[in-house]
């Protein structure tokens, strides 16, 4: 018990040093430093956001375009971003393996917080700001929107504890990676609700874990303007196995690592 | 004490693999100062980093019971774009300790000055020496592993070594990697002559230097 909490205390300490570390060697201490964390998903959200709602009027299928799009964008960059930053990371951060408490899955981690907390809070801006202009609506229901959230969090970390070791072993991965982000939007759940496809269709969806975790968010959103689609169980099954197959990659990686 | 087993260490080159390490054996207890001598790429800086832990054995196993400083090399350790201070903070989280404690010594130390406002990736191996050496003395660890950088010091640095780490903290066990008979006849209790993935440990400085000599 005291080893497990002396390890947990350590693991803490590292995650928050590392946390500093990166922020300051990313966003530096110049003007408005790490707050450029949340400019470029709230930027990408509103000017796609506004782009979509001249092309498709102001609601679609009964709700909201402006709403529809940022919610779905926010979660679908946040998945990009974070698998994207995660590529290459262990060569990038190999010198501070120096330091023997600094464990590989801290980066992963860390890198994968910073992207989840600069959405989150670009994601509540843009909220907050939209819903003034009655542009946004008020959530139905908060705790579904924050269960799937957590669901969707819980699948981009999976996938970038696989594709960081991925990254390193191949270099194909690490081309391929922006092409395969962009192909996966379809089965992300961003841009449609379950409810308008065809049962076929919504059946393969739906099994993608992604796809289950925006329909808590939106159905959270909307409430009974739409009818949602997910279950409970299935996507946390399907994430234990890909955060399985991440772990074993990793430790791979770990013994192969090769530190200048 | 820190204990390794039958350490092997292959590194991938081209189709064949490169042996690096084929099996070394070897105690170091509290307060003992061994040195490894041997020719460029003999294998004492791998030596060095798997007992380190940065990089992870094929084969055998290290049991550390006592605080193993990280490496104190010419490269790793330190994130570049940042000062020296910057890093002193980090390593001070990382490891626990109070920053200011650790900011103060490395200060009085290393004597880099404004340096320390400055990223580390604009010092001189000598400044990056003196960086590492004061950071990893103030953390105070049991046992110090040192890959050659202590020569790239100046006189007045290298006595500034000698009294905190070979006088103030006699009692401090200490792994040097050098090919600098010297620095080993100096510094070191016994010596490991490494060739050709393989070490053979002396516990007669003078027999390893003949040993090394004859290579």
């Amino acid at each position: 018990m005291s080893l497990l909490a002396q390890g947990l205390r350590i693991q803490g300490r590292v995650i928050g040093a590392l946390m500093m570390r990166e922020l300051l060697t990313r966003y530096g201490r110049h003007n408005i430093g790490f707050l450029w964390i949340m400019v470029e998903p709230l930027l990408f959200a509103v000017l796609v956001g506004i782009v979509w709602e001249f092309m498709w009027g102001a609601t679609k299928h009964g709700l909201g375009v402006m709403s529809f799009v940022i919610s779905g964008y926010i979660p679908m960059v946040l998945f990009r971003h974070s698998v994207t930053r995660a590529a290459g990371l262990f060569q990038a951060n190999s010198g501070l393996m120096y330091h023997r408490q600094i464990k590989i899955l801290d980066f992963v981690f860390v890198r994968f917080l910073i992207e989840l907390v600069g959405h989150m809070i670009a994601y509540l801006f843009i909220a907050v700001v939209l819903a003034g202009l009655g542009l946004f609506p008020v959530p139905y229901d908060l705790g579904f929107m924050l269960l799937g959230g957590l669901y969707y969090a819980l699948f981009v970390l999976a996938m970038c504890c696989i594709l960081a070791p991925m990254s390193e072993m191949s270099e194909v991965v690490e081309k391929f990676l922006p092409v395969v982000t962009y192909l996966t939007i379809p089965f992300s759940g961003a841009f449609t609700l379950a409810e308008w496809l065809t049962p076929a269709a919504r059946n393969v969806t739906l099994l993608f874990p992604p796809v289950h975790a925006m329909e808590m968010m939106r159905y959270g959103l909307y409430g009974h303007a739409m009818t949602p689609y997910f279950d409970y169980a299935y996507p946390l099954a399907v994430n234990a196995a890909l955060f399985a197959i991440g772990l074993l990659l990793c430790r791979r990686v770990r013994r192969l690592l090769i530190v200048e | 004490m820190i204990t390794c087993e039958n350490i092997r260490k292959t590194y991938p080159l081209g189709r064949r693999d490169k042996q690096a390490l084929r099996g070394i054996d070897f105690q170091v207890a509290r307060g003992e100062r061994v040195g490894f001598l041997g020719r460029n790429g003999a294998g004492k800086s791998t030596l060095i980093r798997l007992i380190g832990g940065v990089e992870l054995p094929t084969a055998g196993q290290i049991v550390r019971r006592m605080s193993v400083s990280w490496p104190l090399a010419f490269t790793g350790g330190f994130q570049g774009s940042l000062t020296g201070f910057d890093n002193a903070r980090f390593i001070a989280r990382i490891y626990g300790r109070e920053y200011r404690e650790i900011r103060d010594f490395v200060e009085d130390f290393a004597e880099l000055g404004h340096y320390m406002k400055m990223p580390v990736k604009t010092y001189s191996s000598g400044m990056k020496a003196r960086l590492a050496f004061g950071l990893s003395l103030a953390i105070d660890f049991d046992c110090y592993l040192i890959d050659e950088v202590i020569a790239v010091g100046d006189h007045r640095f290298q006595e500034k070594c000698k009294r905190e780490l070979f006088e103030k903290r006699a009692d401090r066990a200490l792994i040097l990697a050098s090919h600098s008979a010297g620095l080993i006849r100096e510094y070191c209790d016994r010596a490991m002559v490494l060739a050709d993935g393989y070490g053979v440990m002396h516990d007669q400085i003078d027999s390893a230097l003949e040993a090394y000599d004859r290579l």
